[in-house]
């Protein structure tokens, strides 16, 4: 359903559309304009669509973000930049959706590795991205993937091959510098066949409002194995909508870690195909504080036999906070022996915080072991108990239970600087009283 | 389990067994629905004023509204204007006051049926009341309440004889602007049944109404209503069967249940409309709102379900737990065979303190079958202390069925808890193979196996109906089962 000021987006960003990039590309072109009229017709998803019935996102239309064609970066604080960067990885950044090579360091990559910005990519391997672009997610899911491959300015295109193994992680930092900007970006990540690599995004930006709107498509190839982090980490006034496409090859294995600090509204897409005996690990954890909403999309995909998936999203909601969980297993009819488990955990911290949860399984095949398990609650109050006789005073048992709640999925993070600073993250968010980082 | 391998094989080889149509002169409406249609309705049943005025408004909302495409069920669109809205055997003018006053032929298809409405031959401790298409043709028992101060009649009766009761009542719990086919079933609801409680009065036999469609292109719209008043308590048990035929009929019905404070109500259904036949074709469209408003305190309403029939199943018995400590219950067994399509679950929605909610959730789906759980649990602000244990378990026989399972869960009280858990397997080879090593055939360690996975929902049903549901489960899976 069209709201009533869908067509502002269009008409704003009309004049910019010729500045984008890759326009001279026919393919892209067109890709472009049957999105742009997909979205003029459609607008920003609604409440009354099943898969955002929780997650009201008008707020965007009205505040009608502006598009930044130009590539001059702005001014960057170098040192606050430097407290995300992590040590021992190669470094990429995008200043409000485009590449910035003075920022970033990518010395010393392999030569089997190739990582480029997508607008230089677009001009310099045009053949190879257009079997890519818009393979794993389709513009008919939903608007906001119309909304970004209309107008995305850039992105980022990686591409490892020759079965390479990458040893150190690659970081994708995405910050966002100006007020009212909107930052869209594309990213596409080609595994070759029995490569390796972790990849870790990061969300983070100034104290704005502002719209930062990143789709992922991902490829893993035959045996190929990806871990890919996300850490978002966005200003508490910005919006954030961030879309993770997977297709699966067969035998390959795909981990997310979705970590979800960030954002007035955010909301995150983590679709994954899976082909015969592919493997699938979705992690999230979602901490919501003040009015924060969180809402986090997932969608499994099991499409031939073997497929094993495990997913398990833990939400901590404070404040007035907000948390969204809508997760689907999907198991087609060739899918048999498939083995899945999809768990969520909320815990309510306050009486204005509020956790929806809608884990959906949909099942074709007869020969498959699924399950699902939701649970939303408060400490356990036994647990607190045991500790108050341990000499520990309520608030601190409080503390320790909420953070060790939320601890199981930081300590699933296997890179330890990013462990680190997820759990610096973390901490920021909640009190600390009587929290001790070095138990953790 | 006592089904010999022998009993199994003739309850596959059996059909549909409540197929028959009953031969009789009735008095039907043509086709069509509109005002007109609604005031000689209202008419034909000598309607209070309010009733008629209730009716045309429910009537001009539904024309605003469209039919809701949200289900995980896939039909052709209905015509609503092809169905006639009115259909009744032809009878005396003031309705039967006994027996002898029903048309033979009814009593004859009631006695088919296993249902004998002559109250000597029944069950000691069952009133019936019989829904026969559009009305309601005899109530056994009704003396033997009315000693204790229990209402059991037919909804028409009510509305000329307790109207104040059924206009307090009617439509407080659903609506008419609800939904889609609550809102036709408000403007043309024919009959049903109406219960009262009195305060504090435990009813001393069990309740129930059996649903029977027999003419054909006509709809069967009944509204049930049963209020239990302070302190009252009662068990009301519901079955329903139709005639095979090519085409699919609709049925509408919508059930409305109010729980006062300490007040506890039964709900028990075994729905067995004709599910259409091996193709797919024919069928009943079972599109029904049923919810109950646990509106005093430590009030308690359970819901137990039977779903075996009907081509298309499109339900959500609901509890709205008002009152503080008000507990709801939600036991279901649906199953799924050859073409049939389920979309059932329920909504609990905590509203008062200490509230609880029970929902346990058994699906079966076989042959082309597609069979979706779908769950609301939602806790508001004021529900403190608020509990909800879901689980729902779905069983697959065959590879050509699907099992869903859609939960909502929203909480905004952070000292409730709610757990959900949901499971999705087939029947496992180990089991199989333990009891067939024991020398049970195939046939009979399916259907022990099937038995054994509802038996937690069977016990919450009264022992008559648990042993109808065993046949039945097995009746269903025919074709299916070895």
């Amino acid at each position: 359903m069209t709201t009533a000021n869908a067509s502002r987006y269009p008409a704003e960003y009309s004049n910019s559309v010729p500045l984008l990039c890759g326009q001279s590309l026919s393919w892209l072109k067109q890709q472009r304009t049957n999105a742009l009229l997909q979205f003029s017709e459609q607008g920003f998803p609604a409440l009354h669509e099943e898969e955002w019935r929780y997650t009201n996102v008008s707020a965007i239309e009205k505040k009608l973000f502006s598009p930044k064609v130009n590539k001059t970066t702005g001014f960057v604080d170098v040192e606050w930049l430097k407290s995300y960067q992590l040590e021992d990885a190669w470094s990429v950044v995008l200043v409000d959706g485009h590449f910035s090579a003075e920022l970033s360091s990518l010395e010393g990559l392999p030569n089997d590795v190739l990582v480029k910005g997508m607008a230089d990519a677009l001009e310099e391997i045009p053949e190879v991205l257009e079997r890519f672009i818009n393979q794993a997610v389709s513009v008919d899911e939903h608007s906001f993937i119309a909304f970004n491959t209309a107008w995305f300015t850039d992105g980022l295109f990686v591409h490892l091959s020759n079965k390479q193994v990458l040893e150190r992680p690659i970081q994708v930092l995405h910050i966002a510098t100006q007020q009212d900007v909107l930052s869209a970006t594309r990213t596409v990540i080609i595994l070759d066949k029995l490569t390796e690599a972790s990849i870790i995004e990061t969300y983070v930006g100034y104290d704005n409002a502002y719209l930062s709107s990143a789709v992922t498509e991902v490829f893993v190839g035959k045996n190929a194995d990806l871990t890919l982090y996300k850490m978002q980490c966005e200003s508490e006034k910005a919006y954030h909508f961030g879309g993770v496409y997977v297709k699966q090859d067969c035998h390959a294995r795909f981990r997310h870690h979705n970590f979800a600090f960030g954002a007035l509204l955010a909301r995150s897409d983590i679709h994954t195909d899976l082909d015969h005996a592919s493997e699938c690990e979705l992690n999230g954890l979602y901490l919501g504080v003040k009015r924060q909403h969180i809402d986090n999309h997932t969608r499994i995909n099991h499409t031939k036999s073997h497929g094993i998936s495990r997913e398990l999203y833990k939400g901590v909601l404070d404040g007035r906070a907000r948390g969204v969980f809508q997760g689907r297993v999907i198991v087609a009819k060739d899918a048999q022996k498939t083995d899945s488990q999809m768990n969520n955990r909320n815990l309510l911290l306050s009486n204005e915080a509020e956790a929806d949860s809608k884990p959906q399984l949909e099942i074709y095949a007869d020969d498959v072991k699924c399950g699902h398990g939701v649970t939303v609650g408060q400490l356990d109050e036994k647990s607190i108990f045991y500790l108050q006789s341990r000499c520990v005073d309520e608030e601190t048992a409080r503390n320790i239970l909420t953070f060790a709640f939320a601890n199981e999925m930081v300590d699933k993070v296997r890179i330890k600087v990013l462990h680190e600073m997820i759990l610096d993250q973390a901490l920021l968010r909640f009190p600390q009283e009587g929290v001790n980082k070095e138990w953790l | 389990m006592s089904a010999s391998a022998q009993e199994v094989n003739n309850l596959i080889n059996q059909e549909y067994k409540q197929g028959f149509v009953t031969e009789l002169e009735t008095n039907t409406f043509p086709p069509g629905l509109d005002e007109s249609v609604i005031h000689k309705l209202s008419k034909i049943k000598n309607e209070p004023e309010f009733m008629l005025e209730y009716r045309l408004k429910a009537f001009r909302h539904w024309q605003t509204m469209k039919s809701p495409k949200w289900a995980f069920v896939d039909f052709e669109p209905i015509d609503y204007q092809s169905i006639s809205y009115y259909s009744a055997p032809k009878r005396k003018e003031d309705g039967p006051k006994s027996l002898d006053e029903i048309d033979p032929q009814v009593l004859e298809a009631y006695k088919k049926l296993g249902i004998p409405l002559d109250e000597q031959e029944r069950l000691a401790g069952v009133a019936v009341d019989a829904v026969f298409d559009s009305v309601s043709v005899a109530t056994t028992f009704k003396g033997k309440l009315k000693d204790v101060g229990v209402i059991f009649c037919p909804i028409s009766e009510a509305l000329r004889e307790h109207p104040e009761l059924v206009k307090q009542y009617l439509g407080s719990v659903v609506p008419h602007t609800d939904n889609y086919f609550a809102a036709l079933n408000a403007a043309v609801f024919t009959d049903g049944s109406f219960v009262y409680i009195p305060k504090g009065v435990r009813c001393p036999m069990e309740l129930s109404t059996y649903f029977r469609i027999n003419a054909a292109n006509t709809g069967q719209f009944e509204r049930t209503l049963i209020i239990a008043d302070e302190g009252s308590h009662v068990s009301y048990l519901e079955g329903c069967t139709a005639p095979m035929r090519d085409e699919n009929q609709l049925h509408a019905a919508v059930v409305e249940l109010v729980a006062m404070k300490d007040a506890v109500i039964k709900y028990s259904t075994v729905q067995n409309w004709y599910p259409g036949d091996k193709n797919g074709l024919g069928g009943i469209y079972n599109f029904v709102t049923k919810r109950a408003d646990c509106r005093g305190d430590n009030s308690k309403v359970s819901w137990t379900q039977v779903e075996t029939g009907s081509a298309i199943t499109w339900k959500y018995p609901s509890c709205v737990l008002t009152g503080d400590n008000a507990v709801g219950e939600f036991y279901s067994v649906a199953l799924t065979n050859n073409y049939q399509q389920a979309d059932t679950g329920t909504k609990m929605i905590h509203i008062g303190k200490n509230t609880r909610s029970t929902i346990v959730s058994k699906g079966i789906s076989a042959g082309k079958a597609q069979n979706t759980y779908r769950g609301l649990v939602k806790v508001l602000k004021s529900a403190e202390n608020a509990r909800n244990y879901t689980q729902c378990d779905s069983l697959l026989v065959g590879d050509k069925c699907g099992a869903h399972t859609f939960p909502y869960i929203e909480v905004k009280q952070p000292s409730a808890q709610v757990e959900h858990e949901a499971t999705t397997s087939k029947i496992s080879e180990d089991q199989l193979f333990f009891c067939q090593q024991r020398g049970l055939s195939a046939e009979d360690a399916v259907s022990m196996i099937v038995n054994g996975f509802c038996k937690e929902v069977f016990k919450e049903l009264p022992m008559e109906f648990a042993v109808e549901a065993q046949a039945l489960l097995g009746l269903s899976l025919e074709g299916s089962v070895g």
